[in-house]
């Protein structure tokens, strides 16, 4: 199009239509702003539900953990109860250290306990961990809700998820007693509760000082578990490369544990484009179907401005401009309408689950994803008017003129 | 010469093959009035649908105002007919939804000679002249069929072309109008020195022409 065809002629021309077509106009509007509307909305929540996901599950467990192979704990379980040591541990850590897709490892003692409070007693575990190395593996100090994180883990500390402290109803400062499978046990205070909303973990984590663990144990040495963070996490050659290198470990990924969520975030991917995606077909239909009759019914309108001197050019932007200011209203109402809908989700309570622990709806409210919205919506009216458009610039004046 | 057509032909092959224009010639000069007439279907709106740039199908030599027509392209034909040549028609068609000041202005606007508010007196000068200046902001389906047909013959006016092209322009009006239609053509022609060509079925408007032509089934009898 030459700029020649876009002057303030043919815009009057083109806004004179939309107004003498009230109807039908308001009507396409409504069909780009529920497009562009649910596209938005779908996307916020979504995409919140996602990331809230990837929060708490990526951000709270490591993508790989190293361990014993279980052929071994079963072996020895036949003993009566004994921790495995994990062998080779100092090669792992070598190995971890040099890779390139390593972003940070941690080693851990985890033994089963039961957990003792003044009122309570529950069967749990106990994560033996030393602060500095853990503290690249996860930001507690974001999950904390009440009390110190991991800087302030003594000896004589325990840290608790949320849903736990709260069966054992204790609270920050208050001890309570772990007993271990050898029967020793020592008194702990908790010096931080923490939430990650996910019931995984919030039901059951605890850290303890690595140090105190062993010591419980008589194994001054033992290392049961290496937890590792990915910079790429969909790359595991370095569990490959480990399982090759030592015999005796055995090693879980991100993606055994989480298949469920890794499905649904695509899952829930697949759905909101594929909705929004029919809906924005659906507004750009009704344009098409506008455009065309008003061309229909402009023939005459047509024919006589091309025999004055407007050219095919003229004649297409007269119309293209129409489906176009159609979908500018349509869209930029949508954002206002997306922003309001997404923001009413997001206060709404949400009914915890046995999986979430959350207190409303997750909404994630991506600039991008007003734009794309934004975006698309522009682009479905453009292509829809297109079409229509063009036949009416090659409507022939004389046909038509001769044609009463 | 404003304008001269040698050995116009013409065929239409669609519904059904018909030979419309045989080899017509034709000159036409600068402030003429010529008339044509004859029968139904004699083929004088396909004439001067060729004569007005409008249709390009056809073979022979069309020149108006020195330029050889074939020479220019489809976007070109607009620009010039915009500029050179008012169109009016049997039927009036105004766009309906725009007012008579709008419909009027729509050729100027798309020459972009002038400004807006000295098209408005331009506007406002022609519809007193055809005498119809009350009617200027009213839309123009609210105008009887007479009233109509004169903003369109403001609307051919508005650009001043050197060539008005008329097809059977009093065709659906009562003998008043027409009448009124007829004086207006011919005082363009008179007074402002432009070339009138119209199509007509009225024996008093051809008689009364500078120049009259009949066509027969597809030739002009000169
Ligand atoms: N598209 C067409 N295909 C075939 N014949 C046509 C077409 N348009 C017009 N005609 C025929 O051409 C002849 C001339 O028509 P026209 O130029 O309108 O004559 P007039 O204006 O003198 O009445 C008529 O016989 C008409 O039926
Ligand atoms: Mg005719």
């Amino acid at each position: 199009m030459s700029k020649q065809s876009l002057n303030k002629t043919n815009l009057s021309i083109a806004i004179q239509y939309l107004v003498a077509r009230k109807k039908q106009s308001v009507l396409a509007i409504i069909g780009v702003l529920l497009g562009v509307t649910t596209f938005i909305v779908m996307i916020n929540f979504m995409s919140g539900v996602n990331d809230f996901l990837d929060n708490a599950v990526f951000k709270g467990n490591p993508d790989i953990v190293i361990k014993p192979t279980s052929k071994q704990n079963t072996a020895q379980q036949s003993y009566g109860f004994q921790l495995t040591n994990l062998e080779g541990l100092e090669e792992i850590n070598r190995q971890l250290r040099e890779h390139t897709n390593v972003t940070a490892y941690a080693n851990q003692t985890i033994s089963p306990a039961i957990l003792v409070s003044n009122s309570q007693q529950l069967p749990g575990s106990v994560n033996g961990i030393f602060p500095i190395e853990e503290k690249n593996m996860v930001d507690l100090d974001k999950r904390l809700i009440a009390g110190k994180g991991f800087d302030n883990l003594t000896e004589k500390n325990i840290l608790m998820g949320v849903s736990l402290a709260k069966k054992l109803q204790v609270s920050v400062n208050d001890t309570i007693k772990i007993i271990l499978p050898n029967g020793k046990n020592t008194t702990l205070t908790v010096s931080g509760i923490f939430s990650f909303g996910i019931t995984t973990i919030d039901n059951v984590r605890t850290y303890i000082s690595a140090k105190t663990l062993q010591h419980l144990l008589g194994r001054s040495e033992i290392i049961t578990h290496v937890n590792v963070k990915l910079k790429d996490r969909d790359n595991l050659d370095v569990k490959t490369l480990l399982l090759k290198k030592l015999k005796s470990i055995e090693i879980e990924d991100w993606k055994q544990n989480n298949k469920t969520i890794v499905v649904g975030n695509k899952v829930r991917d697949i759905l909101t484009w594929s909705v929004s995606f029919a809906l924005l077909l659906v507004a750009g239909f009704g344009i098409y179907n506008i455009q065309n009759s008003t061309v229909i019914h402009k023939r005459k309108d047509i024919a006589v401005l091309k025999t004055i001197g407007y050219t095919s050019e003229d004649i297409i932007f007269i119309f293209l401009i129409q489906a176009i200011i159609i979908g500018l209203i349509g869209a930029f109402l949508a954002l206002g309408v997306g922003y309001l809908i997404s923001f009413f989700i997001s206060i709404t309570p949400l009914d915890t689950s046995d999986f979430i622990i959350v207190d409303t709806y997750p909404i994630n409210f991506s600039k991008n994803h007003f734009a794309i919205g934004f975006l698309f919506g522009v682009l479905t009216t453009i292509l829809s008017g297109y079409f229509p458009s063009r036949k009416a610039s090659k409507v022939d004046p004389v046909t038509i003129i001769r044609g009463v | 010469m404003i304008l001269e057509a040698n050995n116009i032909d013409k065929h239409f092959l669609q519904p059904q093959s018909h030979h419309v224009l045989k080899n017509v010639s034709l000159k036409i000069n600068q402030g003429e009035l010529v008339s044509l007439y004859g029968e139904s279907g004699s083929g004088k709106s396909s004439l001067l649908y060729i004569l007005s740039t409008l249709d390009t199908s056809f073979s022979g030599n069309l020149k108006i105002l020195g330029q050889e027509t074939k020479n220019l392209s489809q976007k070109e034909l607009t620009q010039f007919r915009n500029k050179h040549i008012g169109f009016v028609y049997q039927f009036h068609y105004l766009l309906p939804e725009f007012s008579v000041l709008q419909n009027i202005i729509l050729p100027a606007q798309k020459l972009g000679a002038k400004k807006m508010n000295d098209l408005k007196k331009d506007a406002v000068d022609l519809l007193e002249e055809l005498g119809i200046a009350e009617f200027v902001n009213y839309p123009s389906h609210k105008l009887s069929g007479g009233q109509q047909q004169r903003v369109a013959i403001a609307r051919a006016l508005i650009n001043d072309p050197q060539i008005i092209i008329a097809d059977e322009p009093t065709g659906n009006l009562d003998e008043k109008n027409s009448a009124i239609i007829f004086k207006t053509l011919k005082e363009i022609a008179e007074k402002r020195n432009n070339t009138v060509l119209m199509a007509t079925h009225n024996p008093n408007f051809y008689n009364n022409s500078h120049r009259a032509i009949e066509m027969i089934n597809g030739t002009l009898r000169l």
